[in-house]
């Protein structure tokens, strides 16, 4: 557990305790650096909801948590009977702070209201389904309480569209090829959509995992890391910049 | 402060024997790898309480291994609780199959300590016989029954190393009693003091080497030095009670009941009910600077029956120990021929004995915080939900297989602690030849699926005795993946474990595929057919 990669700086979060008010778009959750290049400027955060798709969604899943769990944050996995604990440790995940609840059955809208006020991140299934009514008012609490709910491979799980949605687009392995070597690394390429400060669509390459099963990131050719990286608002200050002299002169 | 002579029967090898184990075959009951009990058979090839998992198997390879299960020692413990409550109503149970009750009104009444002993000891065989469900029961096991002026000494006389069977130690000889025993007897699980491995260090670092010695040490000394679990050790060894009960409470007796409406057949909604019932009693009792060590649990059904039982705990009870006893206590009378005929319809909790709490130094880091309590109730309401072994948290133990190694403990039976750590197995003392290496699969299958792989004929893929392949696996087929082109492989692995145990002996060869659509799987080949055990999602 030494080599780990640090998640971002707890002192921005005492930063947000410390201030008489803060606003819900300021409240995220710490994510590990690799990764924060698929969220908006803003990061993470708290109470939206997040939709993985694609082929290693479940590992990006776990990926996605191992800085809230690190931080002291709870984790629920709700329907995930064949979650793999070892290669989420290899991956950083804090497993003391996670609880299962593998079959809610017919019980998963009440499963995950009573998760929803207390944990900070659960992990749903792509097995669970929730009543439409359910839906809304779990998604409702959800934001009241800070608790983000990450749906794997399960589109449909909150009738509504999720906030983020990470579609993997690619996974190649490497290692392995016809009776010798073994599966070593995979690269994968994320692609991350949504609404709000997440609406520019961004891209990400990723090696998850890599040959000792955790997670790092690929530097992409630097054009392409600006383009995808900018944040809206600096790219408005920049066209400000730009016009502003042109304004002047005129 | 008055001692309270006190009485306490223990059975020796209380966990296996709650487990199912004869005392006459090799098995153990596990917590974290260690041996926490193990039967007689056992403990003479030498595995005893304390022990790793390897070491155990390494002294005796057929050994049986069962997890430990709290819930499991307390429910079967009832009756053997049930049948002293013929002797005296205030028998109080602690966990480890053990149980104590002060003797001054029984001993008057059963004509003094020595025939209350015998007649106690005498109950609780013809108990445990017919728990059993055999005629006699060998020495070994037999209940073992010590009184003394103080419970630690009390204790201390029945868990000897050998006979008798019964020892009473007499009024006032408790603390030349307990001069010869090695100081270890203070850090063992049913003392008082907590987490004494430190102190006990220090203790025989400074040339105390028994109890006899630190009670030697002038107290005011002790507790210069060490503060109040010095205090508390001088008492100990002095044979004196560990801590000044609370006889009168400050407010009104501490109780709080519930009327269940509707009556309810389900434990785990008494159980629920309980917590709020607990978690009250604990605020109130925090209010004024308390703690509870003995609570007494009373639960009725509607037709008139009641079951009403003490509960004692060495340090203090926290809600969820409160939680657990109810579950425990509940479990065991619906097991028992006395069991309600009727729905619940009402738990009462009565504090009965309560302590000046010591209190105790949360870290200035971590610790428990208020949203791991939250955590906390919102699980006990899912379990409330679904069932007590609904929620699960992750294990690691030993092992080469996925399956082995990646354990998942019910909630009820691991207990909740947010700091407790999870051992990655590298981490652990020694490798296991044989295990995977990392990248690992991130889904494990808690049950194989089988699969169809043929070669590009269509033949079917054979592994041999050996370990060899004969032919290219070219095409997978079989749920939950479909039909798919085999891009490209790797293994076989070959496994060989346990070849000398035939009913738990297990040959496996490992394979990694690559399919077409780019997903990548762990198989395993068993006796000749092909099973998915695993996906790197």
């Amino acid at each position: 557990m030494t080599h780990l990669t640090p998640v971002v700086s707890p002192l921005s979060e005492v930063d947000q305790l410390a201030k008489p008010v803060t606003l819900a778009c300021d409240r995220t959750f710490p994510i590990v650096a690799e990764l924060s290049g698929l969220f908006g400027d803003r990061g993470m955060r708290r109470g939206s909801t997040i939709g993985v798709t694609g082929d290693a969604a479940l590992s990006l899943a776990v990926a996605l948590s191992v800085g809230v769990s690190r931080s002291g944050g709870w984790m629920a996995a709700v329907g995930l009977p064949s979650f793999g604990s070892l290669a989420a440790s290899e991956l950083g995940a804090e497993l003391s702070r996670w609880a299962f609840i593998d079959r809610p059955g017919d019980q998963a809208g009440n499963v995950i209201h009573a998760l929803a006020a207390n944990v900070d991140l659960v992990l749903i299934g792509p097995d669970i389904k929730l009543r439409a009514d359910h839906g809304h008012r779990i998604v409702a609490r959800m934001r009241e309480r800070g608790t983000s709910a990450v749906a794997i491979d399960n589109s449909y799980l909150f009738n509504s569209r999720v906030d983020v949605n990470l579609r993997i687009t690619r996974t190649t392995w490497t290692g392995i090829s016809s009776g010798h070597g073994r599966l070593t690394s995979r690269k994968v390429e994320v692609e991350a959509t949504g609404r709000g400060a997440n609406s520019s669509p961004r891209r990400q390459l990723l090696w998850l995992p890599d040959e000792k099963g955790q997670l790092g990131a690929i530097d992409q050719g630097d054009e392409q890391k600006k383009s995808s990286r900018l944040p809206r608002t600096e790219n408005k200050k920049m066209f400000a910049e730009l016009t502003e002299p042109a304004l002047r002169a005129s | 402060m008055t001692d309270v002579r006190t009485l306490v029967l223990a059975i020796p090898h209380w966990s296996t024997i709650a487990a199912g184990a004869a005392y006459d075959c090799p098995a153990a009951v596990m917590h974290m790898n260690r041996v926490v009990d193990a039967t007689p058979f056992a403990v003479e090839q030498g595995v005893v309480p304390g022990t790793r998992r390897r070491e155990a198997q390494r002294l005796c390879p057929d050994l049986e291994m069962i997890d430990d299960d709290e819930a499991r020692n307390a429910r079967r413990f009832h009756l053997i609780v049930t049948a002293l409550e013929s002797v005296t109503p205030r028998v109080e149970t602690s966990t480890s199959g053990w149980c104590s009750f002060p003797t001054r009104g029984p001993s008057r009444y059963f004509g003094g300590d020595q025939n209350l002993a015998r007649l106690a000891a005498d109950r609780a065989l013809r108990a445990l016989c017919d728990t059993l469900g055999v005629a006699e029961v060998p020495s070994v096991i037999q209940p073992r029954v010590g009184v003394a002026d103080s419970r630690f000494a009390a204790c201390l006389a029945a868990f000897p190393k050998n006979l008798p069977f019964i020892r009473v130690v007499a009024p006032g000889a408790s603390s030349e009693f307990l001069a010869p025993f090695p100081v270890d007897a203070l850090g063992s699980k049913d003392s008082p003091l907590v987490d004494a491995t430190d102190l006990i260090d220090v203790f025989r670092r400074l040339g105390l080497h028994t109890l006899g010695d630190v009670a030697s040490v002038p107290v005011d000394h002790l507790l210069a030095r060490f503060g109040s679990p010095g205090l508390l050790a001088h008492r100990l060894s002095l044979g004196t009670d560990s801590r000044t009960p609370q006889t009168h409470l400050i407010s009104d007796v501490v109780m709080e009941e519930i009327e269940i409406e509707p009556p309810t057949a389900h434990v785990e909604t008494v159980v629920f009910l309980a917590k709020a019932l607990a978690d009250e009693i604990h605020r109130r009792l925090s209010g004024e600077g308390l703690a509870c060590v003995r609570i007494l649990i009373e639960v009725e059904s509607e037709h008139d029956e009641s079951c009403g039982r003490y509960w004692r705990h060495e340090h203090q009870f926290t809600p969820t120990a409160i939680t657990d006893r109810v579950r425990w206590q509940l479990e065991g009378w619906g097991y028992s021929a006395t069991g309600p005929t009727g729905r619940l319809s009402l738990v009462r909790l009565v504090v009965d004995e309560a302590v000046p709490d010591d209190g105790r130094q949360l870290g200035f880091w971590g610790g428990e915080t208020p949203s791991d309590e939250r955590v906390v109730r919102s699980l006990a309401r899912i379990q409330g939900m679904l069932g007590s072994d609904a929620v699960t948290v992750v294990e690691h133990s030993e092992g080469r297989c996925l399956l082995d190694i990646e354990q998942r403990v019910s909630l009820a039976v691991a207990g909740f602690d947010p700091d407790r750590s999870i051992a990655i197995p590298e981490a652990m003392a020694a490798p296991w030849p044989g295990r995977l290496s990392a990248p690992l699969p991130a889904a494990v299958f808690q049950q194989a699926h089988q699969l169809i792989v043929t070669d590009v004929k269509g033949q079917p893929v054979r592994v041999n005795g050996r370990g060899q392949i004969g032919g290219e696996p070219a095409q997978v087929q079989g749920e939950p993946l479909g039909s798919h082109l085999i891009v490209g492989w790797a293994g076989p692995w070959f496994l060989d474990e346990r070849w000398w145990d035939p009913a738990r002996k297990r040959r496996q060869a490992r394979f990694q595929l690559l399919l077409a659509d780019g997903t990548a799987h762990l198989c395993v080949v068993k006796s000749e057919k092909w099973w998915l055990e695993a996906s790197y999602e």
